[in-house]
């Protein structure tokens, strides 16, 4: 092997000249478009209707949960299906913070990430121990019994869940305002942040382990810390869109904090836009939006659909649908990965 | 007393939970996969149960070979159309595959039965008991943890010592080596899932004998399975059996000790397990 | 000499991008032992793994009796009557001898009129016997060899492929399980040896291939081949000019 490499370098020893190149006039528009849009979210209360500020909102949680489990599974191999305990813990960590503790619930917000941090530190512990498959299935069970366990406890109203009354005394100028900003800001940090994340050196290292876990920790990447790093920060980005949702929604219960169907959305949204690349996250959080709102009214058929589909994804296009689209057009949004162009002498 | 009633009750609701873990213990074993709608088969095998019964006024004893056979059929079925498809060293397309026919199935149940809880009618044997020194003790919890004994030590005998158990554990030991002996990889793994889904035809019709099911009751019996089948040690069909042993004591007894603890203190051994003997009872170092 | 057994034609292999295999011919008679030398890397193993139908090559490229059969399923192969004891044994781990041969014998070929029994296995390595009950993780690596040696020839091979079963064997080992391969041979089971120790190829061998980044460099009857025609084919150009 080695020599085959040793006689063919003789050939190519005037190397050509090569640049590496990873902005594209595609990701040039594309990253102008970003900007325009996170302008466009946080001046919603200059323009938008209450309804469709409460629409948008929810499509840019459903953005970062889909993203954050794109960033686990797409990148890190880890397969969660109880990302809900993310979503449950930082949406009720925020009411605790605003309603119980009398915190400013804009700043309860950022702040309440902390609890998914540390619960997704302390499952990791236990997780990991888990094989492939199992590890998905015990992501689950964590998200149970943080479920159950809100369930019975008294301090955050058991069962019954709670109102966010605090927020009356804030304008409903004030509180669109408010919840336009943060919804902004978690998609700078969601989008923005795994964007930067992936361009880094952590990024690559990231790609390799998918690739080949086995290649890179012979190279010296720490799969396990990554891995781990990973899980938290996407425990985080999951968190900081629960508790905006339920900022938005004023009211929280344990089965809807914990509700399997953030997981289903998720799986669907980058099953359906495309693994392992931002641009299908956002290409999916559209079709679920719109097909949702055109859907929803035939209920458990449309669910029969959506499953359907997820599994026919799964089955026979990997890549989703922007899988589909660059085997077409070969552009690229949000370039993360290097291109080598060979300059003509 | 109470407590010896709850360690009783719960080892018979091991019984019920077994059933639910072999099957996942023996497809985990030889394909690495979970198939997340292994509940929602519970689930629909119960209710199609229900239906037949009521429709062709059958008794239990008669739905439960029709649901086995069904099973078993269900199992060739769900194997060549899509488990084969997915089959491989990244767990990632068989989750997401299995996770979204799960959603299917549960919701296109839901259109057929509604979302109603339903049972089985089966008589007298439902509501018999018998007293064992000072407690009383139902016959079909009885029935159920014998059948459940009876299938693993039968499964068991399978692996051990039929041709089909045989290329099984070599499969699940090296499965390219074990096509380079003649064995067919995907006759081994329609084998497998026959018999797991088969396996789940007895816990529906015991299932729905004992209480009710509903359309979105399988994620349940999915995660009942899996921490029976990570409590007894993976790979292990009797670890399998054991573990749901284990599952139902507690739950059992949690439950005796709150209502609102039982399904909790089950979750909560589990994870116990995972982070003392994270090999599980029965799993080696 | 007769028409060949097992044959390969222009055979092309690849690992995704990397192509392994540039059009390799290669081929092999009843009863006969042919060895294939080379580096690390030459292609050896890969052409084992062609021939088995691990690796997707095209049918006429692969022929048995002259029929194509390649890319046929591995099970189909060995029900054809090939069999390859695989490098680094690959047993079936947690499984006693007597099963690991088993299954073997369960999902065989056309046993041949004199075919392989367990009880002619145990006149050919007692061992085997003795050790029936024990799980196979728990023998010597020479012995755990002969299970794998055992295990291919419960297939019923008429070509039996051999990657490498000499490696991490004790000289003593090496000798005993060299020394039982004759005794395969003569009732007609050709075998193909994957040799590192190329004095140990030519000697047990008939004929033997060297190959070199995936071609066949040399080829001829191994007696007749002389050692600085085999280094050569074996280092390639480069070693030459050296």
């Amino acid at each position: 092997m080695t020599q085959a490499f040793a006689a063919s370098s003789d050939e190519t020893m005037q190397q050509p000249t090569v640049r590496v190149v990873r902005q594209t006039r595609s990701s040039l528009i594309a990253f102008a478009v970003s900007i325009a849009l996170l302008v466009a979210v946080a001046s919603m209360p200059l323009w938008a209707s209450q309804g469709l500020i409460r629409d948008v909102v929810e499509l840019c949680c459903y953005v970062t949960v889909a993203q954050m489990w794109n960033l686990l599974a797409g990148y890190g191999g880890l397969v969660s299906v109880g990302q809900q305990a993310f979503v449950g813990v930082a949406a009720y960590a925020m009411f605790v913070m605003a309603q119980l503790w009398g915190l400013n619930p804009f700043l309860a917000v950022p702040l309440s990430v902390i609890v998914p941090a540390v619960v997704a530190a302390i499952t990791y512990g236990l997780l990991h121990r888990l094989d492939g498959p199992y590890f998905a299935i015990g992501t689950w069970v964590v998200a149970e019994v943080l479920r159950l366990a809100t369930s019975v406890f008294g301090y955050v109203n058991a069962g019954a869940g709670m109102s966010l009354r605090v927020m009356s005394s804030y304008s409903p100028m004030e509180r669109a305002v408010g919840i336009s900003l943060l919804s902004a800001l978690m998609l700078l940090v969601a989008v923005g942040g795994s964007y930067l994340l992936l361009r880094s050196r952590y990024g690559l290292a990231l790609v390799a382990i998918r690739d080949n876990p086995v290649a890179a920790a012979s190279q010296g990447v720490n799969v396990g810390l990554l891995k781990f790093l990973i899980w938290v920060a996407a425990a985080v980005g999951t968190g900081l869109a629960g508790a905006i949702y339920f900022m938005a929604q004023l009211r929280i219960t344990p089965p809807a904090a914990y509700s399997p169907t953030w997981a289903n959305v998720s799986i669907f949204i980058v099953m359906v836009g495309g693994l392992g690349s931002l641009e299908g996250v956002l290409i999916g959080a559209l079709v679920y939006f719109v097909a949702d709102r055109w859907f929803a009214q035939y209920g458990a058929t449309y669910l029969v659909v959506l499953g359907l589909l997820t599994l026919v994804m799964a089955l026979f296009a990997r890549g989703g649908l922007w899988g589909l689209i660059q085997k077409v057009t070969n552009a690229s949004w949000f370039p993360t990965r290097r291109i080598l162009l060979e300059d003509k002498p | 007393m109470q407590w010896l009633d709850g360690l009783i009750q719960g080892i018979l609701l091991g019984g019920l939970y077994a059933q639910y873990a072999l099957g996942m213990a023996l497809m985990f074993g030889v394909m690495r996969l979970v198939n997340i709608t292994h509940g929602d088969l519970v689930i629909l095998l119960a209710l199609i149960g229900i239906s037949l019964a009521s429709t062709f006024s059958m008794g239990p004893w008669s739905v439960l070979v029709v649901l086995v056979v069904l099973g078993a059929v269900i199992g060739v079925i769900l194997q060549r159309l899509i488990l084969n498809r997915v089959v491989g060293a990244d767990p990632l397309p068989s989750l997401i595959a299995t996770f979204g026919l799960s959603i299917a199935l549960q919701n296109a149940m839901l259109q057929i039965w509604s979302a109603d809880t339903r049972s089985l009618e089966g008589g007298a044997i439902v509501h018999a008991s018998f007293q064992l020194g000072p407690l009383f003790v139902g016959v079909l919890p009885v029935i159920v943890l014998l059948t459940a004994t009876v299938l693993t030590g039968g499964l068991d005998v399978v692996l051990r010592s039929t041709r089909f158990g045989r290329a099984l554990r070599a499969a699940s030991a090296d499965v390219e080596a074990a096509a380079l002996t003649g064995v067919n990889p995907k006759t081994v793994y329609t084998g497998a899932t026959a018999i797991a889904v088969a396996i789940l035809g007895f816990a529906a019709v015991f299932q729905s004998l004992r209480s009710t099911v509903a359309p979105a009751d399988g994620a349940f019996q999915l995660i009942y399975a899996f921490e029976a089948v990570i409590i007894g040690g993976m790979g292990s069909i009797w670890g399998a059996f054991l573990g749901a042993m284990a599952l139902g004591i507690s739950q059992s007894i949690g439950f005796r000790i709150d209502p609102g603890f039982g399904i909790l203190a089950g979750h909560l051994v589990f994870l116990a397990i995972l982070a003392l003997r994270p090999q599980g009872l029965l799993g080696k170092g | 000499m007769s028409a060949p057994l097992l044959s390969t034609h222009g055979l092309v292999a690849r690992y995704g991008d990397f192509q392994a295999l540039y059009g390799i011919d290669f081929e092999i008679a009843a009863g006969e032992i042919v060895a294939l030398i080379g580096a690390n890397g030459a292609g050896k193993s890969t052409l084992l793994k062609s021939i088995m139908g691990l690796l997707r090559v095209a049918p006429d490229m692969v022929k048995l009796d002259g029929r194509p059969v390649g890319g046929t399923k591995p099970h189909r192969i060995v029900a054809e009557g090939v069999a390859i004891v695989p490098e680094g044994r690959r047993l079936f781990v947690g499984m006693s001898v007597i099963d690991n041969l088993r299954v073997a014998i369960d999902h065989a070929g056309r046993p041949a009129a004199n075919g392989w029994t367990l009880e002619r296995l145990y006149g050919l390595f007692p061992m085997l016997k003795e050790k029936q009950a024990v799980p196979v993780q728990s023998l010597s690596g020479g012995q755990q060899q002969m299970v794998a040696i055992g295990r291919a020839l419960l297939s019923q091979p008429r070509v039996l492929l051999c990657d490498e079963i000499s490696l991490g064997l004790a000289p003593k080992v090496v000798k005993e399980i060299y020394q039982s391969l004759p005794s395969i041979s003569e009732a007609g089971t050709a075998i193909v040896l994957v040799e590192q120790d190329i004095g140990l190829a030519r000697a047990t061998s008939n004929r033997l291939y060297c190959m070199l980044e995936g071609r066949v460099s040399l080829t001829g009857r191994s007696a007749e081949i002389s050692r600085e025609a085999i280094g050569e084919a074996y280092f390639g150009g480069a070693h030459a000019v050296a």
